[in-house]
This record gives structure tokens, sequence and C-alpha cells, in this order.
């Protein structure tokens, strides 16, 4: 059955407005979202081809729609704040600042990818970058987002003596918030005063589930906050400006006071769940409607508006974004499938038994970050 | 360079692919995005899409043709390519999926094979080159096997003792470490000859030869691939009547009331609601008996699960729905959540919905899952009577026939009147004769007394 | 755990009742008062939500202590502790470990009825990435836990409700006890067998009786199911040719079934008998007092199979 809460709830009641003002943001900034929303995009259709070519295994979940969140979530937060998210990973990792080749090269399973290729589509971790991983099971990064907030604020009150000064994000998709797990960490973040923020990227659909018949007031979810004692927002997700503003305001807020906030970011995913699902559980007008919302498109007009680039700049910065992922596709072909010694390398920090100890993965040597404290 | 479009995987259990519809021709511009194709996968039929903007030069592989993943199935003329002289990539005709192997029926080279000359398994040990191993393998053609626990083989071979003069005291004779032990104190090890002789059972080779075929083909004879939808019918029917214990029971239902019934609620909703599109077919009628009897009748709505029955609490009809020859045939079940609690109205859309979806869009998994208990309806056909499969994990299914006007007696007169005939098929592992028995009963008095379905 | 705590201000402790009401079994009695709330952290009975948080906070670097109250609560934080904690540092290919503790205690004996009788040994060695640290006495528990709260990996540390009574020989000063190094209790010629945790004091009290009858034991202290110390194991069955292992979870794909067929495997050639385990009963934990100790390993049922591997029966 089509969709029409969704739909028709998207109108309305989304926060709008906030302190910052559209026309604050700079031209320089709007075009690096411009870029890295672009990015996403055609990583993923590049994802999708290559799961096709079968140079991609396993499950593959592209984040084709839901641009806007990632890109300017991450803009909103400095970038020690750490952040955490669900399986439909690959667009935080590159809006957090993953070089392409790395990301694709661990969906190749290959040794230069950000895990060595152990880790797959589902799991992008990168300490360089405070993203504290992509988690496979609906829901299970919900208390680790929780236990994120409570180090930074046990590092900067418990050990060093100051005043918690960072602020954790924690994305989730609809589906997890029937999971136990996200309530949980809701009531201790509640109960503890973690400055984290629950952002769930409400694309509508559990996989195939709509969100009205998996949970209950699928209509007004930011209930689900208020039982926690914590603040509750609605965005409008598929406008990379809005975001921005909103959730800056919210980062403001969360870092200030050290207490928890729950995100309605009201998104929408092109493709299916996962790369083996036809979507016949809605139709393509539903489909369409949001495409017309593009939230690329809508950047795009935008910058064009505001004279901030020529059609012919944004063309170059599209150009740019297509060679960029083909040598991140050339790059991730050419690095090799990880050795057989790394199967017992990695499991253990301490070198027993049959375990070789642990290291850390090429792109982090790259940037220098240290091992193991 | 031309683009070679290959057979997606769609799915991560996906090996080969039929192209079910192309919707794209030769010399058709594509764009990134571009849906060019229906392909129908293991699981479900996808649309697959297009990666690159260009021209379509050549479709390789016409639609029903099943071949792997990875084979080439069209090209594309990348910009400024004229695709006219681009061709099929060399060398890479479209493989067909299932193309039988010839198998090389190696001829039988029975007697022929050559024996080697059998040579001792067991090698000496160099420690005690006086006293070969035990032979192990081969004992038990010679006798009874010689039970040795391993440290006392290991400590006999050290000491240059034979164990066949050692008599064993564990279970079974078994010799272990204190008969060495004794054997050894006692110094009486005397170095008894072992027999090394060795057989080797030799079987001949069994020859199956590729059986020809008895009947010729007859003119007009082809052969159809199997769908997947066709696949998945076949293995779950058999599966169902091969492991199942079915049996039948039939019974007979005066139609006159609830065709009364039905006429009247018709003619009352299209002049109350003319544009509603709704018209109570018999089947709904019989759909909701159906459910409603399952609350006196709970075991009709249950699984068998081996060392258990899961009584369900959800009443979930299934509705056997064929597909049109155009969408390649076959049925599904569509299902009818929670049945019992929806008025005739209700169930009447629901399934108008889910054959219409059915045969035009497909359903979702969510659509075909679930059934607790399943009617299948001929009667459209004119169909009075036949037995259906169950739709496991079912244990029952209802087999309906036509509502037919006919010779009947009522009230000890003979009269002309509706009648149909309905068959139950049943696990026998859950459900017993005397149960179905009473839920046709049940029914039946729900099917005669129509009123009672509109409450 | 105080000293330790001490040492550190990365180290913290969290779970149920255990700051102001002092621990459930009194573990942690007086540490609140050290080391104060922020420190000594109750939590609500949510082990799902509060095993993950932790976990979260060890993937930053903090070493958190997590008590369950009892290892049979550990089920419903089935996914965090298995699948976050072990799996962390491979899947994000060395990228962040998880140097955290989880304590509590484990196994049956107490009448508290099946669902909290879980020796959850059984189910959790079979996973990859985590220790399992499980003491028999409290020298041990002290030096075990020091060595757990400094190890990098993560840590499971069984301990035993009935054990915590017993009281010990604890010195005052620092000492710590390697993972993977077992101890002989009890040496002997004629049979090896091998335990860890409660039921070393009944192999021990069996090895007494059968000392009586003739037959000497090697008692084996694992302290550590993963890593096992199959040096010593192997050195010692070698020499008594005779191996019976003794471990109160079920024995169907237990750790004592893993010793079995080691030992079979590695010392085959010195084995007189097949190795001989002794575990709980292949039934739930019951309540009623006389069928409960009957489920579980008790010397009668070692000296039975001592007898059988050595062809005393």
């Amino acid at each position: 059955m089509p969709n029409a809460t969704l739909a028709s709830n998207l109108a309305s009641h989304l926060v709008k407005s906030a302190s910052v003002t559209r026309t604050e943001i700079p031209g320089t900034t709007l075009l690096k979202w411009f870029y890295d929303m672009a990015l996403i995009r055609e990583f993923e259709v590049r994802c999708m081809q290559a799961y096709q070519d079968k140079k991609i295994g396993g499950f593959c979940h592209v984040y084709i729609g839901q641009e806007a969140v990632a890109v300017g979530c991450v803009a909103a937060l400095e970038h020690r704040d750490p952040i955490v998210t669900a399986y439909r990973d690959h667009g935080h990792a590159l809006a957090r600042g993953m070089h392409p080749k790395h990301c694709m090269a661990e969906m190749f399973g290959r040794i230069g990818g950000c895990a060595k290729g152990k880790g797959g589509s589902m799991h992008m971790f990168d300490k360089a970058n405070n993203l504290y991983g992509g988690h496979g099971i609906v829901g299970a990064q919900c208390p680790l987002g929780a236990g994120l907030a409570f180090a930074t604020k046990y590092e900067d009150e418990v050990i060093k003596g100051g005043k918690s000064d960072r602020v954790t994000m924690c994305f989730l998709g609809d589906g997890a918030l029937n999971q136990g797990a996200l309530h949980e960490a809701k009531n201790l973040a509640g109960l503890l005063d973690l400055p984290v923020i629950f952002v769930v990227e409400n694309n509508g659909y559990s996989m195939g589930t709509a969100i009205e018949r998996g949970t209950t007031m699928a209509h007004k979810i930011i209930t689900k906050a208020m039982g926690y004692g914590m603040e509750g927002i609605e965005v409008d997700g598929m406008d990379v400006l809005n975001v921005y503003a909103s959730m800056k305001d919210l980062c403001d807020r969360v870092r200030a006071t050290s207490r928890p906030a729950f995100v309605d970011m009201r998104t929408y995913r092109y493709k299916g769940h996962s790369m083996s699902d036809p979507r016949k559980y809605r139709g393509r007008e539903e489909e369409e409607q949001y495409e017309a919302e593009d939230p690329i498109g809508k950047l795009q007009k935008f910058i064009k508006d505001r004279k901030v680039a020529t059609a012919a700049e944004i063309e170059t910065i599209v150009d740019r974004v297509k060679v960029d992922v083909r040598d991140a596709v050339a790059w991730a072909d050419a690095s090799p499938a990880p050795g057989l010694e790394e199967l017992y390398h990695d499991v253990y920090v301490e070198k027993w038994g049959p375990y070789t100890g642990t290291s850390l993965p090429e792109m982090l040597r790259e940037s220098g970050v240290r091992s193991q404290e | 360079m031309p683009i070679s479009l290959t057979m997606p995987r769609l799915s991560d259990t996906m090996e080969a692919g039929t192209v079910i519809k192309w919707n794209v021709k030769e010399g058709d511009k594509v764009r990134s995005g571009d849906i060019v194709a229906d392909i129908e996968t293991d699981k479900a039929t996808m649309e697959m899409q297009c990666f690159d903007d260009g021209t379509i030069a050549k479709l390789l592989v016409e639609p029903g043709k099943q071949v792997k993943v990875g084979t080439p199935i069209a090209v594309i003329a990348a910009k400024g390519e004229d695709p006219a002289s681009v061709g099929a990539p060399s060398g890479s005709a479209p493989a067909p999926a299932a193309a039988p192997a010839p198998k090389a029926a190696a001829p039988a080279a029975t007697s022929s094979v050559p024996v080697t000359p059998v040579t001792p398994i067991a090698p000496a040990t160099p420690s005690a080159p006086a006293t070969p191993r035990a032979p192990e393998s081969n004992a038990d053609a010679d006798g009874p096997r010689m039970r040795v626990s391993p440290v006392a083989r290991r400590m006999a071979e050290g000491e240059g003792i034979d164990l066949s003069s050692v008599r064993g005291s564990g279970p079974n004779g078994r010799i272990i470490k204190r008969d060495i032990l004794a054997a050894s104190a006692n110094k009486s090890a005397a170095g008894a000859s072992i027999d090394t002789g060795t057989k080797l059972a030799l079987r001949q080779p069994t020859v199956v030869a590729g059986a020809p075929s008895l009947f010729g083909n007859g003119p007009g004879e082809r052969i159809v691939a199997l769908s997947g939808m066709r696949q998945t019918i076949a293995r779950r029917l058999v599966e169902s009547k091969t492991s199942i214990p079915h049996y039948q029971v039939t019974m007979r239902f005066a139609m006159d009331a609830l065709m009364a019934k039905r006429a009247e609620m018709n003619d009352a909703i299209a002049a109350l609601a003319p544009d509603a599109g709704v018209k109570l077919s018999v089947n709904d009628f019989i759909v909701r008996a159906c459910a409603i009897a399952m609350a006196k009748h709970p075991y009709i709505n249950a699984s068998f699960g081996g060392d258990h029955i899961n009584v369900h609490g959800d009443v979930n009809v299934g509705i056997a729905i064929s597909l049109p020859e155009e969408r390649g045939g076959g049925l599904v079940v569509g299902v009818i959540r929670n049945a019992d609690r929806k008025s005739l109205r209700q169930l009447s859309q629901e399934s108008k919905f889910l054959a219409e979806k059915a045969r035009t869009k497909g359903l979702s998994m969510d659509e075909m899952s679930g059934s607790t208990f399943t009617i299948s309806n001929l009667g459209m056909f004119g169909v009075e009577h036949f037995t259906a499969i169950i739709n496991p994990p079912n244990s029952a299914i209802l087999a309906c026939g036509a509502a037919v006007e006919q010779p009947v007696v009522r009230n000890h007169q003979l009269a002309v009147g509706w009648e149909m005939q309905a068959t139950l098929s049943l696990d026998h592992r859950v459900i017993d004769g005397a149960m179905a028995a009473d839920y046709l009963k049940t029914l039946k008095s729900l099917i005669e007394t129509p009123a009672s379905l509109t409450v | 755990m105080s000293e330790e705590m001490r040492r550190d201000a990365r180290i913290y402790l969290l779970g149920e009742e255990v700051a102001q009401y002092n621990g459930a079994y009194k573990v942690s009695r007086g540490m609140l008062d050290e080391f104060g709330p922020r420190r000594v952290i109750d939590m609500p009975i949510s082990e799902s939500g509060f095993a993950g948080m932790a976990i979260g906070s060890a993937m930053m670097g903090l070493r958190p202590i997590v008590e369950f109250m009892s290892w049979s609560f550990s089920l419903v934080a089935a996914d965090p502790i298995l699948n976050n904690a072990p799996k962390m540092l491979y899947m994000s290919g060395g990228q962040f470990g998880c140097p955290i503790v989880f304590r509590g205690n484990d196994g049956a004996g107490g009448q508290l009825g099946s669902t909290h009788s879980w020796c959850v040994e059984g189910l959790y060695s079979n996973v990859p990435g985590l220790k399992i640290a499980i003491p028999s006495n409290p020298y041990d528990a002290k030096g075990l836990m020091k060595t757990a709260i400094r190890d990098d990996d993560p840590v499971f540390f069984l301990e035993s409700e009935r054990l915590l009574s017993i009281k010990g020989e604890v010195p005052e000063e620092e000492y710590t006890i390697p993972f993977g190094k077992a101890a002989i209790r009890r040496e002997g010629t004629d049979c090896t067998i091998v335990s860890w945790g409660r039921p070393v004091h009944f192999a021990m009290e069996a090895a007494e009786t059968l000392a009586k009858e003739g037959i000497s034991c090697e008692v084996i202290d694992g302290r550590t199911i993963r890593p096992m110390d199959w040096t010593t194991i192997f050195a010692s069955v070698r020499k008594t040719n005779a191996c019976v292992v003794v471990d109160q979870s079920w024995s169907f794909a237990s750790p004592g079934s893993e010793v079995a067929a080691q030992v079979s495997e590695h010392c085959f050639d010195d084995l007189d008998h097949p190795v001989l385990r002794v575990h709980s009963d292949d039934v739930p934990a019951p309540y009623a007092q006389n069928l409960e100790q009957e489920m579980l390993p008790n010397p009668r049922k070692i000296i039975a199979a001592v007898k059988k591997v050595t062809y005393r029966a």
C-alpha cells in the first residue's frame, strides 16, 4: 500500500527555520557540501554497479536520497565529536572525510580498505575521523553511542577535571525505533546526562515495512524522546541547508547543557533496502514524488540562484566527482586481497596461541594515527 | 569503447537470471539510471538499471532466456561511437546457464584395471625392525581386531614386546598400559610371528549406462524451461504432497440463502455507494465463514512443528490467485491477515486488491507470507468438485467448487436450489477426521445462515 | 579492583547495585566512598544498555569494569557482549580495541532455579576475540582480576557465588597472575584431572579419596579458559597416560569437550583410555536441593570417571 502518512507529513511541522540563516553560509561551504553529496551519490551508484559485477559481496545498502542528512549533520559537528551509525554507512564515512578509495577497497574486501577488508560494507570505521563504526545489527549502535558520550564526558570531567565539551552523534534508521537497545540507550543517556544526539534517519521503511506498520506513534516519533526526558525535534532531511541549520543549533544546545537529544530526520532512500530488494511494497509514484525533492538538485539550484557558481562551474564539480570515484574504484580494484596471515591478525591485541596481535590499517598509517594506547 | 552490459547479480544468492522484458530496443538512447530490462532472479522479478550514458547498439539475449550472472546481455555505444559498427564483444556469446554439460560416459574398464601387487601397508618401524607393527586396517579379514590402547601400543614398540603375545586386561580384551608394564617386567616377550599377509578386497566398478529415450518426440513437442516461480511451485508442492499425510473431507452446502443475501447486499451497496466499486463475491462469504469458524476449531488454524503443534493466534487466510499467461502464469497465495476480524466489505476489498496486485505488479513477500489457512476456489470456472494440496506450513486447505443451481431435496420435497461442494484437505498429524467434520459442520451452519456473517 | 582504580583514572566500575548497595554480593564494599559516584556507578536493570554503553566507552579508551549481578543476566546483553566487544578490533581492522572486563557470578549450586544458574563458559568460550578467566580461590581472583583489568582485550571474569565465602590467603602486596598459565594443585602419576573454577574443589576432594585407594591424581586448575594452558595439560597427560575433565557447564560443545578433543589429538599415543568428561547433567538446573547437587559435577562422579580411565573400576 502507498505510504501516505509519511508523504503527507513531510510538508509541515518540520523545523524550517533556525538561528543560522541560509544567507550566512559561505559559498565555499556550499560548494563543499555539493561536492560531498554528489560524491556520495556517485560512489553509491558505482557500488551498485560493482555489486552487480560481483566485485562487492554480501549485503550492500546504498544511501542514495539521504545524502543531505550525513553531510548536513557532519557539518554541524566539530571534527573531534565522535559519530557512530548503523549499516547504511558509506555516506557517513565519506561525509566524515574517509577517502573514497579506502571506502571502496573495503567494499571490495581488499587490504587497502578502512578495515583491511575485514569489516565490509556494513562496518566502516575511521579512527582519524572519529567514526566509531557502522554496525550491522539494527539498534546495536545506540548503546555504543551512549557509551561514546559517556567516555567524552568522563575524559573531560573526571580525568581532566574540566567541562564536558564534545557531542556524540548516533545515527539510526527508523527500523531501530523498535529495538530494545535504543530504548535502554535513551534511558541511560537521560539518566546520566550524556551529550548524545540520536538522529533517526526516518526514510519511512524498515526494509519493506512502512513505518506505521512497525512502530506506534509513527506520525510523531519524537514522542519517543519525551518519555526519556530529552528534547526531540523534527527536521526536513531532504534539504542540506535546513539540516545544517537545525542540527547546528541542536549541537550547540547539547554541548552546552550535556543533555541528550533526539531527531526525527525525515528523509527517503530512493533505492531498495539492500541490493536484492525489488521495492514492490511501494509505488513508483511515491518514489518519483521524492525524487522531485532531490536534495542534490535542490542544493544545486540554490547555488545557481545565489550565483555562488555558474552552471559550467557546477558541471566541473560533477565531472571531478566522476573522476574521483572512478579513481577510487580503480585504486580499490588494484589493492590486493588481504593475505591469509590477516586471518589470525587483529583478533586480540595481545599475541597468544595462533593470534598474531594487531596493527593499524594502511589508511591510518597514512594519516599518522597512533596505535592502541 | 563500447560498454558491455552484463547479467547483474541482483540478490546475494543469484547465480543466473532471465531477461523477462527489454524496456529498450537497439538504437535507443539510454542514460545512467534508466531501467533497461526486467530480470527474473531466483527470488523475484527486479528492474535492471544501466549505469552509463549511450546508445543501445545490440541486445544479445532474447527475453525468456536464462543466462549466468556476468554474461554480456547488451552492448552500449558510448558517446561519439557509431552504434551500427559496435557489435557483440568478440568471443563472449551468451552462455546458457543450464547447458547440460555432456557427460562423457566413461567406458567401463572393469576387468582390465591393472591390479598392482599388494605391498604391506604398515611400514617397518625403524626403532624396532624385528617386530613389524601389527596390521591395522586389514586385521578384521583374518580375525577379531586387536584392541590396544594408544599408549600401550607405543610402549610395546619401544620395549620390543610382541602385542599378540600379550593378554589384554581392559574392556573387551583391550591391551592397556599395565599389561605392557607386566609383560615388560616378566621379560616374557617372545616374538611370535605376525601375519603380514594383506588382502585387498577388490570390487567391480559399477557401470551406469546412460538410458536412451524409449519414446519418440511427437511433432509439436517443445521443451519449456521452468520459470523461477514454476520451480518453487514444483518444489513446494512435491514437498507438501510427499511429506504431509493428506486426506480429504467433502461437504455440500445449501447456498440459496447466501445467494439471496449476497444479491441483497450488493444491491444495497450499489444504491448507497455506487462509486465504491465494491461487489461481494461468493468467495468473500466463504473467507469470512472459514475465518470466524476458527474460533471454535483452533486446530484447523495450526501448523505441525515436528515435536509440537503450533496453534496460531491470528487467523490469516491465504487466497490462491492464478496469474495470467503474460506474467508467466503460475499461482501465488495472497494473505488476508486477521481475516476473522474483518467485515465482508473489508475482505472483499482486500482480496480484490491482492488479486489485482498479484496480476499486475506482483505481491510483496509480506503479502504472500504468514497464512495460517488457505482457500482455493475454482467455482468461477464451473468446477463442481476438486481437491487441493496443502500449502505448508498450513494444516488445511479448502477447495471450493461452484454454487450450482440443481435439483435438490428441501423439506422432503424435490426442488430447485443452489448447492456448493467444498473439500477440505487436511494434515492428519494435526487434525483428525472427526475434527475436520466438526469444522465443516460449523462452516455449513454459518454459510447456510448468512446473516451470521454480516454481523 | 580498588588498587587498579587508584592506579588508572580510566578505570571505572558500573553495574546493578554496585554503588549505594555496596554490591549485591558486597564485592564492591566501600568503593563508592573512595571513588565517588562518577567512577562507581549504579545502573538500572538494563544489561543490554549498560553493557553496550560500557563497550562504546572502551572503544574510546576508557577501561570499564562491568558487573553482572549474575552471568545469567548477561544473556539479555548477548548482542553487545558477543557481537560488539570481541569483534570490534577485527571488524575495524585494528582501529578500535575493547579493553573491558565483564564480571559476575557464574554457575549453579544455590537453588536459584534454572534461569539463574547458567554456567556461561559453555556458551561464551565458543567466541573468538574474548578471554575468559575463572578463578577457583581468592588468591587467584585478585591476581587474575588485575591481569584482566590491564588486558587490552575484552575479558569475561567468571566468579562463583558459592566460592565468594571461601576465605583464603590474599596478600596485600601487588601481584598479577598471567592468563593462560594453569596451576598444578596436586601432583600425581596415574591420572590427570583438568578443571577450572568451582569444580576444582570437587576434583581435589575426589583426588583425596582416590589417594586412599592408591590412585594418584594430578589436579590441574586451568584458571583461564581462553587462553587455555595446553602445554601444562599435555605434559601432565603424557606423564599419567589418563585424563578426566571436570567442567560445570553442559557437555555438548563445551570447554570440557574442547579439552577432551585437544588431548585426544595431541596426546593420542599417550592415552591408555579415551578421555572422560564430568559435566553437569544435560538438563536444566533443578530447584530441589538433592536434584541440583546430583546434576552438578561432584566428587562421586569424578571418582567413577578416574577409576574407569585407570581400569580400576
